[in-house]
């Protein structure tokens, strides 16, 4: 799959994709506008990465350019700014999600993840890993053809593994997964154990082969 | 407080007052000293004549004194007395008050006299004339009447005046001011004023457009100082934080290593909780946040309450005593920080086992979480104050912040061994 980075940092961009490098992506980058606008209307990528901040222009500008093609592309707008306009702008105009930085990568793969399938998928819409079955449209999971039934922390958790297969992840990013909007309020983590220990209880009581790893003691891995 | 257009037409009331007061005795005596005048002057004229007319008679002494004594008799007012002595006086003018003995009331008039030698037929005579004349009370009283009346006439042009100048003249000014009034810095829409002929309006306005666009400007800037800052501090955060996942990856990493990204992570996102903090009591403070619409606070509370506990809940959840449809006017995205703010420390600060609660009447909101010991009001809401190891010490600043934007009172209170936090709406 095709990852086009617009950032302008360097360092931001070169650890996007040597996080995302270990999966079917391949990722190219646009350290500018101009060269944005390059790639934008000479290639189709799966997913666009775009810093809305741009040295040399604005991104949202770049945002209506990649709708203007009409490609299918999807949009993941990264921002340092946390305006609730830019957002609803952004959204607006045709972007599938809105990250502001600082952010975990494992956040922004889980989200490109999604991203990508709801592109391209639709409304059949499933995944598929071995026992495991999500129809993601209506949030239905089930393991060997039992059905899980899970709360919606749960099953955002375990798109977020999934969108992150092989990776270690911290504790702490899951926290600010799943604090969402309270991100900012908690500095205690243990809520975070509590869901994943009721997740893993529920999906192997359906059967399923274990995926689901502690590592270093507090740290999670989703082995594919 | 009283208008401009009242204030000088008081300072005029009086000094008209003073103006016309002082003029009663000028005028008074301007009156008088005609008056004495012409009287002089008219004895004089009568003393002329009667002399003239004696003497043109050319009485025989006898019939003289007869004429002389029916002359005193009938013509009140003056007399005609022989001159005694050889000496020849000097003419006299006199002044004197007599009661009218003719009047049963008692009233005092007031004569001008003349008296001067004359000669009739040889023989000096001393003729005298009175003339009675204005009183000087009378005349003080008609003075200070017809003043008044003429006062009274001054005050009530004053304030006819007064009106339609601050009608007509003060127009343009009123105009500005309710531009001014209606001006917002969050819609940075400058004000055009209207032209006026008047010199002293025509520089205000160039001087409130050129302020209102400079504000404007600054505004901007410290808009864009506050973006920027947050870019700025922002990307390397984003970068750091980047690199200790990818550094997560590398296998094998030690528990201890792992125990320090984690630990990096939690300072990590402690400085970014701060930073965003910071931004969000600048664009507070810059008012940012200034569309206000009916909320149910009510519903508010009760879903970030619930959204909340629904991942902290180790020490159970939040008691909630929330009185349905509670409407306020208020901005909503301070408010949802106000509220998750407020649970938030009361969650964090709770001790092991304690109890919080939320509770919202038609007029206050208070969140309350067992404790230990009062904490210190005064510092309680002052930046970076609170004794907190994780929190950013600006969610207190931040809460009180909003409570001034929407005119709200927020207070501490530490009752039975348990916090209250409190926002009184009224």
């Amino acid at each position: 799959m095709k990852v086009l980075i617009i950032e302008d940092e360097p360092a931001m961009a070169n650890s996007i994709a040597e996080y995302l490098s270990g999966e079917d992506y391949i990722c190219e980058f646009a350290p500018d506008y101009k060269s944005a606008l390059q790639k934008i209307i000479g290639h189709n990528y799966d997913c666009i990465l775009l810093d809305i901040m741009l040295p040399d222009g604005n991104g949202i500008k770049l945002l209506e350019e990649i709708k203007a093609q009409g490609n299918e592309d999807g949009v993941i707008i990264i921002s340092a700014k946390d305006s609730i306009e830019d957002k609803i702008t952004g959204l607006h105009i045709g972007a599938d999600d809105y990250l502001t930085k600082p952010f975990h990568l494992s956040e922004l793969s889980a989200r490109m993840y999604s991203v990508i399938r709801r592109k391209s998928f639709n409304s059949s819409n499933r995944i598929i890993q071995r026992e495991i079955e999500i129809d993601l449209p209506s949030k239905c999971v089930t393991v060997n053809g039992n059905q899980v039934l899970l709360t919606k922390k749960e099953f955002g958790l375990l798109l977020f593994f999934i969108g992150n297969p092989n990776k270690v992840i911290s504790k702490s990013a899951l926290a600010e997964y799943l604090s969402g909007d309270y991100a900012d309020m908690f500095d205690n983590h243990d809520f975070v154990y509590a869901h994943v220990k009721n997740l893993k209880k529920k999906l192997s009581e359906g059967g399923y082969g274990s995926y689901l790893k502690t590592v270093y003691g507090t740290g999670y891995k989703w082995e594919k | 407080m009283t208008k401009l257009l009242n204030r000088s037409l008081r300072s005029f009331s009086i000094y008209a007052l003073f103006v016309l007061a002082a003029s009663i005795p000028a005028y008074y005596y301007l009156v008088d000293n005609i008056w004495l005048k012409e009287l002089d002057e008219h004895n004089d004229i009568i003393a002329m004549r009667t002399a003239h007319e004696l003497n043109a008679m050319r009485l025989d002494d006898k019939e003289l004194k007869r004429s002389i004594a029916l002359w005193n008799e009938i013509q009140p007012g003056t007399s005609l007395e022989p001159l005694k002595g050889a000496s020849w006086p000097k003419d006299s003018v006199f002044t004197e008050l007599r009661a009218n003995p003719y009047l049963k009331r008692y009233e005092v008039d007031r004569f001008r006299g003349l008296q001067r030698p004359i000669k009739i037929n040889g023989q000096s005579f001393l003729l005298t004339i009175e003339t009675n004349m204005e009183e000087t009370e009378e005349t003080v009283i008609a003075i200070a009447g017809v003043t008044l009346i003429f006062f009274v006439i001054l005050v009530a042009g004053f304030l006819i005046i007064n009106k339609r100048l601050s009608k007509n003249l003060w127009k343009p000014f009123r105009v500005a001011l309710q531009n001014l009034k209606e001006f917002n810095l969050n819609h940075q829409k400058p004000i055009t004023f209207s032209a006026s002929e008047v010199v002293e309006f025509t520089e205000l306005n160039q001087a409130l457009e050129k302020l209102i666009q400079h504000t404007i400007t600054v505004y901007k800037g410290q808009r864009e100082f506050t973006e920027n800052a947050s870019h700025e501090l922002q990307t390397p955060l984003a970068v750091i934080k980047g690199k200790l996942d990818i550094l997560l990856q590398d296998e094998p990493v030690s528990d201890r290593q792992y125990q320090i990204i984690e630990e990096i992570n939690w300072a990590l996102s402690k400085i970014s909780r701060t930073n965003r903090n910071l931004l969000m009591l600048a664009k507070i403070e810059n008012h940012q946040f200034e569309e206000h619409t009916e909320i149910n606070l009510s519903e508010l509370s009760e879903r970030i309450t619930l959204e909340i506990s629904e991942h902290y809940s180790i020490d159970g959840r939040p008691e909630m005593d929330i009185l349905p449809n509670v409407i306020r006017f208020a901005n909503r995205p301070l408010v949802e920080v106000m509220i998750s703010n407020m649970l938030s420390n009361a969650i964090r600060h709770n001790i092991h086992l304690g109890a919080v609660g939320i509770t919202l009447s038609q007029n206050a909101l208070t969140v309350s979480n067992s404790g230990t010991v009062s904490l210190n009001r005064e510092q309680l809401f002052k930046r970076f104050s609170s004794g907190s190891e994780a929190g950013s010490g600006l969610g207190l600043a931040i809460i009180k912040e909003i409570c001034i934007r929407h005119n709200w009172k927020v207070d501490y209170h530490f009752i039975d061994g348990r916090h209250f936090f409190s926002i009184n709406f009224d």
